[in-house]
Order: C-alpha cells, then structure tokens, then sequence
C-alpha cells in the first residue's frame, strides 16, 4: 500500500499535526486509529479471559488435581506475578519494535501456556500454566502506548480508558464464560467433570491465538505505518533507553503510584481469583451461580474504570492536577472500606450488593490513577506507565500471599484485612506533591513553570540538540492541570528563555 | 448500577448479620446404625472401575423403639482428616447443614431395621483422597436422627483410599501440544514476513 506525502494522506477521523486522531468514534472501525482501538482492546480481553479461565473452575479442578489451599493460593499469585516484570519489559518492547509487533509476539509466546492447561496433571504442572499465562497481561502497556500513538491528548484520556477498562472485562468475562463452557462440555456433549474443564480451556486459548493474528495482519503501529519503515526512513528518532529507564526511576511519584496502583488494580486482580470460589464456599452457591456474582465484579470495568477517567479529566478541567488527586485519594479510601465491609457481611445478598459498589469505587480509581501517570514524566512516559502497571500485578502478589495463602485467615477474614491495608497505603497519595501544581495540601511553588518540570529531564546537549521540543509542547498543555484559578498565574520561569518551538 | 451506596448498605447491613444457626448439630446424634463397607484398611480403589458394598442395620444393643422415627437411610462417602487438611471446602462443622465433610451419596433407601446392602461403582467424579463411609437415618421431616460409619470416632480406622479418573485423554493431549507449536511457529513466520517487507520498503 503506497503512502504519499503525509499531507496528502486522507484519515477518515480529523487529525491534528502527528496525525493523532482528535475525535474518537466508539463504533467506527476506521483504519487506522479506531481500528487499532478495536484490535487492542479486544486483544487484552482475550489475554484477561485467559488468565483468570481456572479461578471459576477451581471447585472442578481442585478435585482433579488434588490441589490444597496453599497450592491454589500459590498458582493464584504466580498468575499475577509473571506481569509485574513483563510490564516494564513490554514498554521498552513497545519503543523498540512498535506495539504490534511486541503485543502479538507476547500474545502468540503465551498461547502454548493456555493450551497446555488442558493437560496439566499436578499441583506443580497448575501453577506454572498460571504462571506463563499471566505475562500476558503485559499487553495492558501495549495497549495504553498504542491508544497514546493514535490519539490526541485531548481524546487519550477516553481511548486509555475504555481500551483498559474493557480489557480487564475480560476478568469478569470469564467467570461467565468458563462455568458456561463447561457445562455445555459437560452436560450436553457429556463428557465427565475432569475431562470438561480441560475441553474448556481450548476456547479461551483459541481466542487468544486469533486476535494475535489480527493484531498482525490488520494493524500497524502509528497513525503513519509500522515502526519498521518509519524507523529506516528515518522519520522517527530514537531516544536512548538507559536515559529514558533513568529519568523514571528517580521520580518517586512513579513509585509512589505503583504502590497505590497495587491497591485498587491489584485488589481487583486478587479478587478475580478468590470471588468465585468464596461465593461457592461460603454461601453455597453452585458454580453457575458463583461464577454470575463474581462475573458482575469484573464486568462494572465496561463503565468504572472509563468513568474514573472520566472522572479525573471533568476534575482536572475545574480545579487542576490537585483536583485530580484528592478525588483519587477519596475514591480508592472509599474502595478500601468498601472492601473492609465486604469480608464482615454474613449474607448471600448483602454480600453481592456491597461487592458491586466496592466494584465501581476500586475500578474508577484504576481509571482515576491514569489520570495523573501521564503528567509524571513526559520523556519516560513509556516506562512510568509500565512501573504503574507492573506495580498493580505487584500489589496482588503482596494480598495474596498475605491474606489469601494457604489456612492462615479464613477467605473473608482476608477480604477485610486487604480492605484495611488499601486505605494504609492509599495514604501515600498525600506525598505527591508537583512543585508547578501543588499536592493535596500544599499549594504550587511561586514561579516554577511546567517547563522547569518537564524540561528538567534533558541535559544541556540533548537540548542543543532539539530532543526536548516534544516536552515543550506538553508542556504548554498541561497548562490546564493549574486548574481554572491558576490558568491566570504569569507562565514567566526565573531561567532563560527556553528556544522557541517552530 | 449506580445506586445510593449509603442507604443501601445501612439497609442491607441489617438483614446481613442474621445468621441461620438452627438446625440439627452431628454431636446431638447417637452413632446407633451399624455400617460396614468392604474396603480394608489402607485399600486402594478406582474411580469409575471399583466397587464398595455397604451393609447396615440398626444396632439392637439401644432400646427398641429408639428407630422409630427413622424413615429414611443415605448413605455418603465421606473424607478422612488427611484429605481435609489444607482444603477449608471439605471442612467438618457440627451444624450439619454446613458440614462438608460427606459431600458424596451413595444411595438411598427406606429405613429397615436390618438386612440392608448396597452395591456401588465408584463414580468418575470423586477425586483422589483417604474416605470412610457414614449412613444417616432422617426422620418424616428429612431431619437427621441418628448415624453410624465404618470409622471410628476419631476417623482414624478402617480408612480406606481412592485414586481418580485423571480425565485426560489421547486426543486432547495431541491437540493441546499441536496448538502450542503451531501458535511459535506462526510467531517466527510473523517475524519472517517482517523482515522481508523491511528489506523490500529499503530496495525501493
């Protein structure tokens, strides 16, 4: 396919001068912007079907493998712990190869571990298909760094969001769709118990392999083409990662959301893998059943997470990156009781009505989360995104094997004590803290600038060299996280002029 | 769903804590049925080949009359402590209705005083584990009444095991194994195919 002058080229969306699309039209599959939406989310919905496929099956396949509590605690934490690394790894893929390549490639190495699900035979065979099976989840960064490539800021927001929060869908999705499988397998081809839920595993596994291939043949990385050919036409210049992975490790605000992260995402993660089995246990629920309740926890991510987003951007319009803050701060507090509540209520119906608003509170504040990672670094965007998202995998290796291993605490004696540790940590938002912003209590330094900000991360002779004009422009506008009060404070820093931006 | 999370929890809070906890306690019954099995002990079984016969009578040493309220007799297999170690799913509670400890049935009949058998196949889906079988007689009300099993009161005799069904066949492990390769080797075909449009967009 020729591609002419970018000029020249005709997008079917309005874009602005990357050729970042300015609007974003839900149910349009145009290429290449709201197609690559479509493929992304879809994409991470498989990966998220696949990894949480065996929490609603675990009444089955505890029986087949003769599994103990501390063996299914152990393959649920080794689910979510492979990402944590993954993640980081995923956003130097995705600098390095383009999103495409690096999500389908992840996506395709994964597959096998589904598939060889079927034939597991032992605790130690359950855990380690768990285990290769979550790096899957990486694609969460592909996919927000993909949405970031073909969407204007002013629309990234929505696309990050809504590509996020249907992916982790996904962990609801298949609470539904496993038990249901099953029992087709099961009672309409009558096949035995042990012999279904390995059947069953074939469909997610299936799905999985096939977005990879549609990732493949009907996407392309940025607005313009694949990385391959913009990189060799010399389009595209490339940063140095030792720099970039330096500049995001020694912000603490990255580390300090990492940490938060791990307390609303990672608490979601957590409870995809122990509801089912919670509800099945302690209500005496059938498996139908418990897999509906713990379906509409995953399932409130098709409008939470999106609205936490959504959320955050109407707050930052008002009053500002502090805006943005606080109401993270009481959102995921409010998530953390919430939780707390949860593990003490004694009734099926009760349970299931706070376990939905619990929901809502702990997705909208992954969504709030992302509000605020785009503005902590704009250089090491990439990697600040994957340190958040392998923190949140990290704060549900850290519940699970605290609260959900093994004998030591009864299933809802866990729930309540993860809900009290939630709002522990949820306190460390109060450290954040943007010297050209302010934090939750202290107000912006006088005179310190976006610029001086952003700008801070490049040296002298990288700034010589012209590297830094991207984070110039971002830095005129985030403007606007001054809020409406501050949009009147003078723009004027103490330093010299910086170059002006052609 | 956006509902007033408040007056929902509030309300609900009150119906919640209510916990049933009437029913009939295992500790209130006399072990008075006799129930013996054919496993020995340490035997070991398998799922959908092996059988177990199981006998029971009323143990006539207690009053006569005290059977006079049995109407029914299950029989269920039940799992010894081994099997429920670390495994909070097969839990034994006292309030019977919450007791997972006899999850299997066996079978059911009419209460006679004697002369009661039963042949059973063991089905395909019990799992692996160390079990012992219990009887319990109900009374009109489907209430338990009374009990006896082929263990001791500490579960710790005549324990006998079973292996289960590993459910996986031929057919599925070939297919399993056939898809793995085929997903890494489309994966190298992906990177192929790159590499020769990066060559062919630098030839032109």
């Amino acid at each position: 396919m020729e591609v002419s002058q970018n000029s020249d080229r005709k997008f079917t969306l309005p874009v602005d001068s990357e050729h970042k699309a300015t609007e974003f039209r839900l149910f349009s599959v145009a290429t290449p912007h709201m197609r690559a939406f479509h493929l992304s989310w879809i994409s991470f919905f498989s990966c998220f079907v696949s990894t949480f496929a065996a929490p609603p099956l675990l009444p089955i396949i505890r029986d087949n493998l003769n599994l103990t509590a501390t063996d299914i605690g152990n393959a649920g934490i080794a689910a979510v712990s492979g990402a944590v690394f993954a993640r980081v790894a995923m956003g130097t893929a995705c600098d390095l190869f383009g999103p495409r390549l690096a999500s389908s490639s992840l996506i395709l190495l994964t597959a096998p571990a589904v598939f060889l699900s079927s034939i597991a035979n032992s605790p130690a065979a359950f855990l380690m298909v768990r285990f290769f099976t979550g790096f899957s989840l990486a694609t969460f960064v592909s996919t927000q760094f993909w949405m970031s490539s073909m969407f204007s800021p002013n629309v990234v927001g929505t696309a990050n969001g809504l590509s996020g929060g249907w992916g982790n869908l996904g962990g609801g999705a298949t609470q539904l769709i496993m038990p249901l499988v099953y029992s087709l397998i099961h009672t309409n081809i009558g096949s035995t118990k042990f012999t279904a839920w390995r059947i069953a595993f074939f469909i997610p596994a299936l799905f999985q392999a096939l977005s990879a291939y549609a990732i493949f043949f009907l996407g392309q990385d940025m607005p313009d083409g694949n990385y391959v050919r913009l990189e060799k036409s010399g389009e595209k210049h490339k940063d140095s990662f030792s720099q970039v992975f330096y500049h995001a490790i020694t912000n603490y605000r990255g580390w300090i959301l990492a940490l938060t992260y791990g307390y609303c995402f990672g608490v979601e993660l957590t409870i995809d893998n122990i509801i089912a089995q919670y509800f099945y246990d302690r209500f005496d629920v059938n498996l139908h059943t418990a897999g509906i309740i713990a379906a509409s926890f995953g399932l409130a991510n098709l409008f939470s997470r999106p609205g936490g987003g959504i959320l955050s951007d109407l707050v930052g319009k008002r009053y500002g990156m502090r805006g943005r803050l606080w109401t993270l701060w009481v959102v995921q507090m409010i998530g953390g009781l919430l939780c707390l509540l949860l593990g003490k209520i004694g009734s099926l119906s009760g349970s299931v009505a706070v376990m939905l608003v619990f929901s809502v509170f702990v997705q909208a504040a992954c969504g709030l989360t992302f509000g605020v990672v785009p503005f902590i670094s704009r250089r090491s965007l990439g990697v600040i995104s994957g340190m958040t998202g392998g923190g949140g995998n990290v704060g549900a290796v850290l519940t699970q094997v605290i609260f959900f291993r093994g004998s030591r605490y009864s299933t809802e004696e866990g729930i309540s004590l993860m809900g009290v540790m939630i709002m522990c940590c949820t306190l460390l938002i109060l450290l954040i803290y943007f010297p050209q912003w302010g934090g939750l209590f202290c107000g912006p330094r006088k005179g310190v600038t976006e610029e001086d900000y952003y700008l801070s991360e490049w040296t002298d002779a990288e700034k010589e060299q012209g590297f830094h004009k991207m984070s110039m422009k971002f830095s005129e506008n985030s403007r606007r996280e001054r809020g409406k009060k501050g949009a009147s404070v003078p723009i004027t820093s103490d330093k010299e002029t910086p170059p002006t931006m052609v | 769903m956006e509902v007033p999370a408040g007056f929902l929890v509030v309300y609900l809070l009150f119906s919640c804590f209510v916990a049933s906890s009437y029913g009939v306690y295992f500790s209130s019954l006399n072990e008075t049925l006799i129930v013996t099995a054919t496993p020995t002990q340490g035997q070991v079984l398998k799922a959908g080949e092996d059988q177990i016969s199981v006998t029971w009578r009323f143990n006539q040493t207690y009053r006569a009359g005290t059977d006079s309220a049995y109407k029914t007799v299950k029989v269920k297999l039940c799992y010894a402590p081994i099997s429920q170690k670390d495994r909070s799913w097969r839990k034994t509670v006292d309030l019977l209705k919450k007791d997972k400890t006899c999850p299997h049935k066996i079978v059911a009949r009419p209460y006679t005083a004697s002369n009661n058998s039963f042949t059973w196949t063991i089905e395909r889906d019990i799992p692996s584990g160390v079990y012992f079988v219990r009887a319990f007689a109900f009374n009109a009300q489907d209430e338990q009444v009374a009990y006896g099993q082929t263990t001791n009161a500490h579960k710790s005799t005549n324990l006998f095991e079973i292996q289960a069904i590993t459910g996986r066949h031929m057919s599925l492990d070939i297919a399993s194994i056939c898809f793995s390769a085929f997903s890494i080797v489309a994966l190298a075909g992906f990177f192929y195919m790159e590499k020769r449009k990066a060559k062919g967009s630098q030839e032109k």
